[in-house]
């Protein structure tokens, strides 16, 4: 793949005895939709978390945008947004001065930082609490003002850990839209999520990854072409999901073991 | 579904409570960070035990003393001391120590009565009630040794005291529980707290100054107006029951038992809100929608364009950080207060502690080292407060320095706010002291504080310890940041002192100043030198800093 915007080459990671990913390779292209898959405690954190700087690999390599991400942290750093896990917020701060610290801290001049601080408020329908710390916003506030922040720089390729988790309908329609908007304009988005359907919705690819090692790339229709549905009937993400990662059993909770709460 | 949960008796509720905060103790000190906690941990069981056991002999002497030679009045300071200390000290530990959140265990089944039984209970478990518990035992097997009748009636008076001072302590235990609650309140009853402290010291300085031949007699004046508190009561009980006055004494254990019905009634009252669902937390209340307001003055004009953008937005913060921190904002308040009144009783021309004035060339370089000795601490855990936010400085594309550079540009800013003001409170009040001296101090000054960034950004990285804003309870850096911090200051103090006084032994006034000017020169180089590796080690430390700031 030439253009690739993500490229993993056995990305590993230890702690102490435990695998929590196994040789990772992934690849995606750029201005993919990709939704990154998988149970809990899986190693889809960790992965995230190599592929943004969060954590070093034990071993392997990343790769993006075709920089090495090791030997080139700062030229990558500039050109990713990223919502981690816990978003990452300076919970003393507004709104407005946490976009604007953001905007700082990845180069922006301050005029623009100031605009785009104020259209993006406005977007996400956060400029009514100017004086509000983040640490008064509910959840929601707070995801899509970590949205905000991993965007205002206009980054070429989007992490997002769980972006909708708690976010009302009406701004998570709103964000759907923008995220699709930005595919089209080439940004590559690497999505972590747990609601299947809108990962099924919104990524046109997906990966799925269990114990640490990733069992199933592609497309939707790759994947799909893989598992066998009801006939006359597409398959859907979950039915593919639980087909891949309840092959050995390990994935489904076992009903029988609590016979005495039915 | 058949097999609901069992009714559990009051003693398993607390049985399994106490091996609830035994499990938690104990897994807090299995995490890697807390090995050296456990030591420190040890070493304050030690020295409090010595404390604990010390004191214990001195209660059982006073009160054999007291009771054999009929000097009653000995009984009351042992009780009022008691009584201070087990209402006093649990305020601060509720205050600054971790404590375990007992109104947490309301989600389980248990009942009003169990509830507050439990609630009681805690209150026999922390170090002030065992301590106190001990000296009153002390102080009973005094009076036995002195007189083996009184036991039953010290037996008596001891009981009724420890359950009187019990549902008191966590009367105003629960009251200052839902007070701390609100960050505001906890912030105000801080700052009052802590003018309240100082405040006291000078209260001498104020006597010697005001009330000249003033003696201890006049205190004692004060004594018949305590004589209806518990523990006056108490200590008149056993008084009366070692003089064989059977009325009195009839009459101060039933003013004894009163307090005890007051107060727990009280204390019923305040659990029953507690139990009913009373709501402490800061729920935010919707916000009014504020007008939109245009850029205004301050995007205008950077007052920081001198600095690089991310260097400047981390400075930003840490500002915004510091202006909505109560606690630390009040903090800052103790060094000129303090210095004020170092000089009321150290210097100038009626100096309280001393007969004669400590020589300005000694109280000013003492001065500015006791400034920094205060001021320097938090810079070994400057990542405190950053939380979550962490995680924006290892996205963000800069080097580490950066943040190292704002965040000390900050601190160093908040040390010239402290210093300057002190050394003109010092000029106007003893004065300053000879040019080399003034020199070499300043100089000194730059050294110490340039010095130590570089190693408090190095402990900062390596050992970090999260504290909550505006919380004061559990509120404490790690023990090893700690402990090299002291090691720090006691070392570059020594420096310090040994060039200043090189300076009189050579006799050569100008000495100290030109080896101050030269280490501050090289301190400086040093500190920029040392950016870099010290983002390395911020690269290399970035799991454990996370990890720990994120919990």
């Amino acid at each position: 793949m030439t253009d690739a915007a993500i490229v993993t080459e056995k990305l590993t990671r230890r702690f102490g005895g435990l695998l929590a990913v196994d040789s990772i390779d992934l690849q995606v292209a750029a201005g993919q939709f990709f939704g990154f898959l998988g149970p809990n405690g899986a190693g889809k954190s960790t992965t995230i978390k190599m592929l943004t700087g969060l954590l070093a690999p034990t071993s392997g390599r990343v790769q993006l945008l075709g920089l090495d991400f090791s030997s080139h942290a700062v030229e990558v750093k500039r050109q990713i947004g990223v919502v981690p896990e816990g978003m990452g917020l300076f919970e003393r701060l507004t709104g407005s001065e946490y976009l604007n610290f953001v905007g700082r801290m990845y180069g922006l001049d301050r005029a623009t930082t100031r605009q785009r601080c104020e259209e993006l408020l406005e977007f996400m329908q956060l400029a009514d609490r100017p004086k509000s710390v983040i640490a008064d916003y509910s959840h929601g506030m707070q995801k899509k003002l970590a949205l905000a922040a991993a965007v205002i720089h206009g980054p070429r390729i989007l992490f997002l850990d769980e972006p909708f988790e708690g976010v009302d309908a009406l701004a998570a329609g709103a964000l759907k839209a923008l995220l699709g908007r930005m595919t089209e304009r080439g940004v590559t988005i690497f999505l972590t999520s747990h609601v299947l359907e809108i990962v099924e919705r919104l990524c046109s690819h997906v990966a799925i990854i269990h114990k640490g090692r990733l069992v199933a790339q592609g497309s939707l229709e790759e994947l799909r072409a893989g598992t066998a549905g009801e006939q006359g009937r597409q398959t859907t993400l979950e039915e593919i999901f639980l087909s891949i990662v309840g092959q050995d059993g390990s994935g489904r909770p076992q009903m029988e073991e609590l016979s005495w709460l039915m | 579904m058949a097999d609901v949960a069992v009714k559990l008796g009051v003693a398993t509720q607390i049985r399994l409570v106490a091996q609830l905060r035994w499990r938690i103790l104990r897994n807090n000190l299995r995490r890697k960070n807390s090995r050296l906690d456990l030591v420190g941990l040890i070493w304050a069981g030690i020295f409090s035990s010595a404390l604990v056991i010390g004191l214990s002999f001195a209660f059982c002497w006073g009160t054999y003393t007291s009771v054999s030679n009929g000097h009653f009045g000995w009984l009351l300071l042992l009780f009022w001391s008691i009584f201070l200390f087990r209402q006093i000290v649990p305020i601060f530990i509720a205050g600054f120590g971790a404590s375990f959140e007992f109104r947490t265990l309301l989600r389980f089944p248990l009942s009003l009565t169990a509830f507050y039984l439990v609630g009681l209970a805690y209150g026999f478990a922390d170090f002030p009630a065992i301590a106190s518990l001990c000296w009153l035992l002390a102080m009973a097997a005094g009076a036995g040794i002195s007189s083996p009748n009184l036991l039953p009636a010290v037996f008596l008076i001891l009981v009724l005291f420890v359950l009187m001072n019990t549902t008191l302590e966590r009367l105003i235990g629960s009251w200052l529980e839902r007070l701390l609650a609100r960050r505001r309140t906890r912030e105000l009853i801080f700052g009052f707290f802590i003018l309240l402290s100082v405040s006291i010291q000078f209260i001498r300085p104020a006597i010697t100054h005001y009330a000249t031949g003033s003696s201890p007699a006049t205190a004692l004046r004060f004594l018949p107006y305590l004589s209806p508190f518990p523990p006056s009561l108490a200590s008149r009980a056993l008084a009366a029951a070692a003089s064989g006055q059977d009325l009195s004494f009839l009459l101060s254990v039933a003013g004894l038992v009163a307090y005890i019905g007051v107060f727990g009634t009280l204390l019923w009252l305040r659990f029953a809100a507690q139990y009913r669902g009373e709501e402490l937390g800061e729920a935010a209340a919707p916000a009014r929608v504020a007008p939109r307001t245009a850029v205004g003055a301050e995007g205008a004009r950077d007052t920081l364009r001198l600095l690089s953008p991310q260097v400047a937005a981390v400075v930003r913060k840490e500002f915004r950080y510091l202006s909505r921190n109560g606690f630390v904002l009040m903090s800052l308040l103790l060094p000129p207060l303090l210095v004020l009144l170092f000089t009321s009783q150290f210097g100038g021309k009626h100096p309280t502690v001393t007969h004669r004035g400590v020589s300005t060339e000694l109280f000013f370089p003492g001065m500015m080292g006791y400034l920094i000795l205060m001021l320097m601490t938090p810079a070994y855990n400057c990542f405190a407060y950053e939380g979550r936010g962490i995680q924006t400085y290892f996205t963000a594309p800069l080097r580490f320095r950066d943040v190292l550079l704002g965040k000390n540009l900050m601190h160093a800013g908040v040390l010239a706010f402290e210093i300057v003001p002190s050394i003109i409170m010092l000029a106007l009040r003893i004065g300053l002291p000879s040019t080399p001296v003034f020199v070499a101090t300043i100089a000194a000054v730059f050294f110490a504080v340039t010095g130590q960034f570089v190693i408090a950004d190095w402990v900062s990285l390596s050992f970090p310890r999260k504290l909550e804003f505006g919380s004061m309870r559990g509120q404490r850096s790690s023990g090893v940041s700690m402990w090299i911090a002291f090691g720090v200051q006691i070392l570059v103090t020594g420096i310090c002192s040994l060039i200043l006084f090189a300076g009189r032994w050579t006799n050569s006034p100008w000495l100290p100043a030109e080896a101050f000017i030269g280490l501050a020169a090289a301190a400086v180089a040093g500190y920029f030198a040392a950016l870099d590796a010290l983002s390395d080690v911020a690269e290399k430390k970035k799991e454990v800093l996370i990890e720990t700031l994120c919990r």
